[in-house]
């Protein structure tokens, strides 16, 4: 019948009788509703972040899954850019994707090689003058358009224009420090450039004149740049198919069966961007994004002020017609009475949160069309210099197709800042030689007549005997004639433009793969699997998951949970001793209606479950109201979204912006948590209360 | 039908000793002290604080055991009782009424005097409703059913323990000073209800106390002094 539900009835009537009947439970409940906030605040906050990271890692260049050779010194690592593992070689991936391909639970598995090159390019004098140099060339092949004749003009004022800035550059450091700083020699060279007679002559021998400007005062601009490139060598097509967050910006995808390159659209904003322009996207993102003002932000008003004094970059790249365009239209907008474009442009740099954004638009609009605000497009080649594994520089000439960025990670200079290069183009500046290579690269050895010498026959062999070195001066004219034809076949074979087959992608090197699973809810069982495999076939390869080989990076969430589970763990603790203290406090309190009930015939286990239900029932009450604000505090963020502060949390919540959801496993957990702690709390007391004997119940009042 | 070697005897006492122990030092409570009540009596038990008078009663009511000497309720020997027996012997056959009411202060009247039989677990809803409020009709706070304990009187407050006594139906009630805390006239009148319910429920009523006026309304007295009894009238 309906016996128990009575007596459970009584026990709950009772126990929430006494729910608000003193003090200290409110206070107890207070611990019990703050912990239960922040642990379901906390966890949901940290499962979203987990979720976001692990889309960020997975879907960029991370995979479920990496498998890297076993031979390799480290462990691999995929977003320490500074300081790469190093990875020995995988030396046919074919074998790797016939092998993994067996495997049921695998989508595709992704060749990778990951490495660091620098990239060096000219600064804005150069380009002026190569543009110069090649419309004096088209002239002198015959090329007597106006068009070209205006454009000549044109470059011949903006070099004139380059050398004015100079010249007041120099100006300004020489009383800056009011001595010899700068080289006499450099300034007796920019003085001759300057000179009428230098111009006047210019036309008579435009070839010598310019020769002299490209070695004496192009180098006088300290803005050339060396910009390292860290990237992805892979297979290029398979990889965008893959990996579901990357997408192309700018220009277009490699296409299939070329060499070429995609930058990503961090490193291009970086570092190819114009910095003035850059450092006003960075300062319109701070007012928009995190609500930071020039007025109170420091770093803001760092950037703004390097715009200010940074002009020059500007006014280098413009030719004295669009010098003085720009001027007027800055007068209007300025309203100012200046017409020097440098004191016109610091002006107008110098911006507040008041007129920030009329500016900002004001820049894109008319100074941006200008000038050239990127200094590489898509389309242009790219020299692109590594050290090889052995030691020896590699350089290559690559097209750029275009940029690309990984959805939801477009900030994160974390997984951001990894361009994307062909398979082939990377085994090339990885210095690895495949088996026909080394046998091309023998061959010509042999027509150089280039033959190894051992170190201890090095003398003999050059000052041995006569005959040889005889020999070898019979053939010298031929051996040169033999090393330039050498030359250009290696050159040939690693021209960027040559087109590269699947085969050629397969079979050769790769440092590591990425693998992706169709159900990584496996992953562990399909991690066996591949070690299987890789032992059955003699493979060699070592796995990570994703966690493994994001590094410190994917350990951060992991710390971040631990430190939040170790507040609420000592917040519960602290609620665990401070219950139990107030459990038995009350339960002294109480022996004589403990010992009537008692008396009156109820069991032990009736006032065993009176205690650790009063307790749960308080931990559940107060737990309850702990978890609905939690959820209520998550499901506020849910709409109004955390903003990415840096890009660190960029990466982490993969994107501008977190918008935790509720975890319901938190709820659940929480209350969990909650009902545990209350009843081991309150469970010695209750015993004590057992033993109180109805006795007590006797006692007269004293 | 009962084995006892009394037949109408409902608490069978005999030859009973109870000490306490304080440290090393043995205070003895009872000695050598045989009694009998036959069911139905409305009996007193008297004597001087420190007399013993509680002892024997905690020893009646099963809240206590003995130190040597046989206990018999309603037939049953409490020596060869489980403590959880014991406790359902109290639940069962024993109505208890203290001193100081002791009654559950987060329950209300109606529920204070429901609590024994949540506890027994044997009646439905509606028969423990009918016996709770003809009982509190009984005790006259029919009125009264909702409030709390701290709203009443001291004499309203025994009343509801007397109710809650007797809601069992119990074969025994068992009073440790009923009047103590109250005024003579409210104390009158709780005796007068006492006597009433043996009246007209049967119930055998053993009372404590050290107030002429309530002894003499009892039918028998026992006398106690030191631990002995010095006369059963």
């Amino acid at each position: 019948m309906n016996f128990n539900t009575n007596e459970l009835r009584v026990l709950f009537q009772i126990a929430f009788r006494n729910l608000f009947s003193s003090f200290l439970n409110v206070i107890i409940g207070g611990i019990i509703l703050v912990g239960t906030f922040f642990f379901v605040v906390g966890s949901s906050l940290l499962n979203n972040m987990d979720t976001a990271m692990s889309r960020s890692i997975i879907g960029s260049i991370g995979g479920h899954l990496q498998v890297y050779s076993d031979q390799s010194k480290d462990p691999i690592t995929l977003f320490d850019n500074w300081q790469r593992p190093d990875l020995a070689v995988i030396p046919d991936f074919s074998k790797v994707k016939d092998g993994l391909a067996k495997i049921d639970n695998i989508k595709s598995v992704v060749p990778m090689g990951i490495n660091t090159a620098f990239v060096a390019y000219g600064n804005t004098a150069d380009l002026v003058l190569e543009r110069l140099r090649k419309s004096i060339d088209a002239k002198i092949h015959g090329d007597h358009s106006t068009a070209n004749l205006e454009k000549i003009d044109s470059l011949k004022s903006h070099v004139q224009q380059i050398l004015k800035v100079i010249h007041d550059g120099m100006a300004n450091i020489g009383t800056i420090t009011n001595s010899g700083t700068v080289d006499p020699q450099s300034l007796r060279d920019l003085e001759k450039a300057e000179s009428k007679d230098f111009w006047a002559s210019f036309d008579r021998d435009p070839l010598n004149h310019l020769e002299f400007l490209e070695n004496k005062i192009a180098s006088l601009i300290p803005d050339a740049d060396m910009v390292f490139l860290s990237y992805v060598g892979t297979d290029l097509g398979l990889f965008q198919r893959s990996f579901d967050r990357m997408e192309v910006v700018d220009g277009q995808t490699v296409p299939n069966g070329m060499r070429g390159l995609l930058i990503s659209k961090y490193i291009y904003e970086h570092q190819f961007k114009v910095k003035t322009a850059f450092r006003l996207d960075q300062i319109h993102e701070a007012l928009g994004v995190t609500g930071k003002t020039i007025a109170k932000d420091p770093d803001l008003q760092q950037l703004v002020k390097q715009n200010r004094t940074q002009t020059r970059d500007i006014v280098f790249q413009l030719d004295p017609i669009s010098n003085a365009k720009l001027a007027t239209k800055l007068k209007a907008n300025l309203n100012s009475n200046e017409n020097d474009l440098s004191k016109l442009l610091a002006d107008f740099f110098t911006t507040t949160d008041a007129n920030f954004n009329e500016r900002y638009d004001f820049f894109y609009k008319e100074i941006a069309p200008a000038i050239e605000l990127y200094r590489i497009r898509p389309g242009d080649f790219l020299t692109i210099k590594a050290f090889t594994k052995n030691g020896f520089v590699q350089a290559l000439n690559l097209k750029v197709y275009g940029t690309f960025q990984f959805k939801g990670l477009e900030k994160s200079g974390l997984a951001g800042s990894t361009s994307l290069m062909d398979l082939v183009s990377f085994r090339d500046l990885y210095g690895y030689l495949s088996p026909d290579k080394l046998a091309e690269m023998n061959e010509i050895k042999k027509q150089a007549h280039v033959k190894t010498v051992d170190r201890d026959k090095v003398e003999s062999e050059l000052f041995g005997g006569d005959s040889i070195v005889g020999k070898a001066n019979e053939k010298r004219i031929n051996d040169d004639a033999d090393l330039a034809e050498a030359k250009s076949k290696t050159r040939d074979s690693q021209n960027a433009s040559s087109t590269i087959t699947q085969n050629d992608i397969d079979h050769g090197i790769v440092l590591n793969a990425a693998v992706l699973l169709k159900n990584p809810a496996l992953i562990q069982q399909t991690m066996k699997d591949i070690l299987a495999t890789s032992k059955q076939e003699q493979l060699g390869l070592k796995v990570s998951t994703w966690q493994q080989a994001a590094g410190n990076i994917g350990q951060f969430i992991y710390v971040a949970k631990a430190a939040l589970y170790t507040a609420v763990f000592i917040i519960f603790v602290v609620a665990l001793v401070i219950i139990n203290n107030a459990v038995m406090m009350a339960t002294l309190q109480r022996v004589r209606e403990i010992g009537t009930m008692r008396a009156i015939g109820a069991q032990r286990s009736f006032v065993l479950q009176m205690v650790l239900t009063e307790s749960v029932l308080l931990g559940i009450v107060f737990g309850s109201i702990g978890t609905i604000l939690g959820a209520l505090c998550v499901h506020w963020l849910g709409i109004k979204g955390i903003p990415a502060g840096n890009e660190f949390l960029y990466f982490f919540f993969s994107g501008p912006r977190l918008y935790p959801t509720l975890s319901v496993l938190s709820l659940f957990f929480s209350m969990f948590i909650i009902v545990l702690v209350t009843t081991i709390s309150a469970l010695y007391p209750a015993i004590i209360a057992t033993r109180v004997s109805p006795v007590e119940a006797m006692q007269a009042d004293e | 039908m009962q084995k006892h070697h009394n037949s109408s005897s409902i608490v069978s006492i005999n030859n009973i000793t109870k000490d306490y122990h304080l440290g090393n030092v043995v205070v003895p409570a009872l000695h050598h002290v045989s009694l009998e009540v036959e069911s139905g009596n409305f009996i007193s038990i008297a004597g001087p604080s420190g007399s013993g008078k509680t002892t024997l009663l905690n020893l009646i009511g099963c809240v206590d055991v003995a130190t040597s000497g046989k206990v018999m309720i309603d037939g049953h020997d409490t020596k060869n009782l489980s403590e959880r027996k014991l406790t359902d012997l109290r639940l069962h056959t024993i109505g208890f009424i203290f001193q100081s009411f002791n009654l559950i202060p987060v329950l209300n009247v109606f529920q204070n005097v429901e609590f024994p039989l949540l506890l027994q677990k044997t009646l439905g809803k509606k028969e423990r409703e009918t016996r709770v409020l003809d009982l509190l009709h009984k005790v006259g706070l029919n009125k009264h059913a909702l409030h709390r304990p701290t709203e009443l009187s001291g004499g309203q407050r025994q009343r509801v323990a007397i109710a809650r006594a007797l809601v069992t139906r119990p074969k025994i009630v068992l009073a440790d000073e009923p009047t103590a805390n109250l005024d003579s006239k409210t104390g009158e009148n709780i005796i007068e209800l006492m006597k009433e319910m043996n009246r007209v429920e049967r119930t055998t009523f053993i009372f404590s106390t050290h107030d002429a006026k309530v002894m003499s309304q009892a039918r028998s007295i026992v006398r106690l002094a030191d631990g002995k009894i010095q006369e059963t009238t």
